[in-house]
């Protein structure tokens, strides 16, 4: 029923809603749900905290729209392909990063997402060094008869939640999975997941692979949707944390905890940025620390847990 | 060979104030089992904290160590005490993520406050750099040399020979062992964490007038000093002294001789080999 309820209420939204504002806050919630998601599965399900996740964001963000701007590819063919790039440089950084364990694999990610900036930085002829890339129209895009016009917000909007849609999907997918039940012994126990016969670092690769599509989506739609692409934006190491962030505040390893933590996070952001300038960050550290101290359930978690209709299914349960 | 030799002293020269912030680091590794990903703010502070005695008070920025120290090693008391002492029982993970959640709490706060400006300390005392052996010496990383090292020598002293400095370093190396004995080890971890805290805020004060000022320079520096303890082994600090040195001078002689552009990468890959193939440190003395 929840499902259903939720998909409606995305679906009318956009209807009920003209406001702008308001549309622009839900594209960034859906948007931050994929990364969150994305962040999730890895850090939430197999316990591997990834402080690098901005690197796999930067990589769909280029590659999207250098597609676009190089190759004449339009975004919404170009974001899934962000997409696999950054799944396929996913493997070789978790063979290497995956060889280690607990806050050296953290402080290896970190490492990665930096060389990745300087790479973006340095590599002019590809990337276009600080400067970056900017999209100043987007290609004509006939839906149904209609032309979609690219300076409203519901085209966005759409594409977004059906990002999210994915992203989710495919998480209660994984949970449900035998290699969801694989990351959680990881997470647990990693020497005895691998006592049992779990070949973990396999486990842990194709989970980072998974991770990394969605978070090269997420950047996909980043580079489509603010149509502004350079090294300061999308490898920022802040975005890493943000995406941890909405991971662990709105729940670890459950699969709605993302959206929550989006929605919380967005708009409390959002609500910020509008009296200063810089001080959104602010507010997603002492959240993180609230949240750490006080439920690191997180959000969703402890609902979950307080909630009595859903203790009994919990297993069915999103 | 003179831009070999000059780029070697630069490196140590700098090196040495990268030393002084991986020991800060890595004392807190090894008491606490703690990463502490907002050590870098640590240095931000301190760097500010002299930025703006010398404006406001007109304190010469090597002085204001002296009192600065104490400050910082106040707040790191304070903030080991009041939040991160009830978020280490829940493991090495939450401590990580709740300096991470501090580390952005503090960066922004400080932005907020103080604006994204570059800033720089200009000295009274003007700005002529010493040429022994026709090796020219910026004045300002002289002294934050000299002082860095006499700071260094002082710990070390203070390490090995009282009573506080042994408990922290048998803390270190078998804390169950070090309760047998009937140390205090909440005490020791409460003022392992003031004094490395104090020693990054010492560092920032002596970097300040040597680099560029701005509030989120701790990003850039807490990952420097990750790579420093890594190569020296975590939880060492002759290791941390020995990873210093060595990241400033590969940083100065990359520089020169590999590229401008790519010298802070280099720090990045050596980290990257060094905890693939030696995660306990390159003189095989870390903790994993």
């Amino acid at each position: 029923m929840g499902w259903v309820g939720g998909a409606v209420a995305v679906a009318v939204l956009p209807i009920l809603v003209r406001n702008t504002f308001f549309l622009h806050v839900a594209i960034l919630v859906f948007m931050w749900t994929v990364l969150g998601a994305a962040w999730n599965v890895l850090g939430g399900f197999a316990g591997q905290v990834s402080f690098g996740h901005a690197a796999l964001f930067g990589i769909g963000a280029y590659t999207t729209i250098i597609l676009f701007l190089k190759g004449g590819l339009a975004p919404w063919w170009g974001i899934p392909l962000g997409g696999l790039v950054a799944a396929l440089a996913s493997v070789p950084i978790g063979l290497i990063c995956f060889r280690l364990r607990g806050p050296y694999f953290s402080l290896a990610t970190l490492a990665v997402a930096e060389l990745a900036k300087l790479a973006a930085l340095n590599w002019e002829w590809v990337t276009n060094g600080p400067i970056g890339f900017l999209i100043t129209t987007l290609p004509s895009l006939t839906v149904l008869g209609r032309r979609v016009d690219w300076e409203a917000k519901t085209p966005f909007y759409v594409i977004a939640a059906l990002l999210m849609a994915f992203a989710i999907l495919s998480t209660a997918w994984l949970r449900q999975s035998r290699l969801g039940a694989y990351l959680v012994a990881i997470r647990e126990d990693e020497d005895a997941a691998e006592a049992i016969g779990i070949d973990t670092v396999r486990a842990k690769v194709v989970t980072l692979g998974l991770s990394a599509f969605l978070a090269g989506l997420g950047g996909g739609f980043y580079a489509f949707y603010f149509r502004y692409v350079d090294p300061d934006a999308v490898l920022n190491i802040g975005l890493s944390m943000e995406m941890v962030f909405i991971a662990m505040v709105g729940g670890l390893g459950t699969v709605v905890g993302p959206l929550i933590g989006a929605i919380f996070l967005t708009t409390v952001g959002e609500a910020v940025r509008e009296h200063f300038q810089v001080g959104h960050l602010i507010f997603y550290g002492l959240f993180m620390m609230i949240v750490i101290r006080f439920l690191p359930e997180g959000i969703w978690g402890k609902v979950r847990s307080v909630l009595p209709g859903m203790r009994a299914v919990r297993h069915g349960a999103p | 060979m003179e831009t070999f030799a000059q780029s070697l002293v630069s490196g140590l020269l700098m090196g040495s104030l990268y030393a002084m912030i991986g020991i800060g680091l890595t004392i807190i590794f090894g008491v606490m089992r703690i990463i502490n990903l907002a050590h870098g703010e640590m240095v931000m502070l301190g760097m500010f904290a002299a930025f703006f005695s010398q404006k406001l008070l007109g304190i010469d920025p090597f002085l204001s160590v002296l009192l600065l120290t104490p400050a910082m090693f106040v707040l790191g008391v304070a903030i080991y005490w009041l939040l991160l002492r009830k978020i280490i029982p829940g493991g090495e993970l939450n401590t990580l993520l709740y300096t991470a959640g501090m580390s952005l709490l503090v960066a922004n706060v400080a932005l907020l406050a103080w604006s994204g400006d570059y800033r720089t300390i200009s000295l009274s005392y003007g700005l002529a750099p010493m040429r022994p052996l026709g090796i020219a010496i910026p004045a300002a990383l002289a002294i934050a040399f000299a002082m860095a090292a006499a700071i260094t020598v002082a710990l070390w002293l203070f390490l090995s020979s009282t009573d506080t400095g042994r408990a922290i370093r048998a803390t270190s190396q078998n804390r169950e062992a070090a309760i047998l004995m009937g140390i205090d080890v909440e005490r020791v971890a409460l003022f392992t964490f003031g004094l490395g805290t104090a020693l990054a805020g010492a560092a920032g004060a002596l970097l300040a007038p040597s680099l560029y000022l701005y509030p989120t320079v701790g990003e850039l520096l807490v990952v420097k000093s990750f790579v420093i303890v890594v190569l020296g082994g975590l939880g060492s600090v002759p290791g941390a002294i020995a990873g210093g040195l060595l990241l400033g001078v590969v940083e100065s002689l990359g520089a020169v001789y590999v590229s401008a552009t790519y010298k802070d990468g280099l720090g990045y890959v050596l980290f990257l080999l060094v905890l693939l193939y030696r995660p306990t440190g390159l003189f095989g003395v870390g903790k994993s």
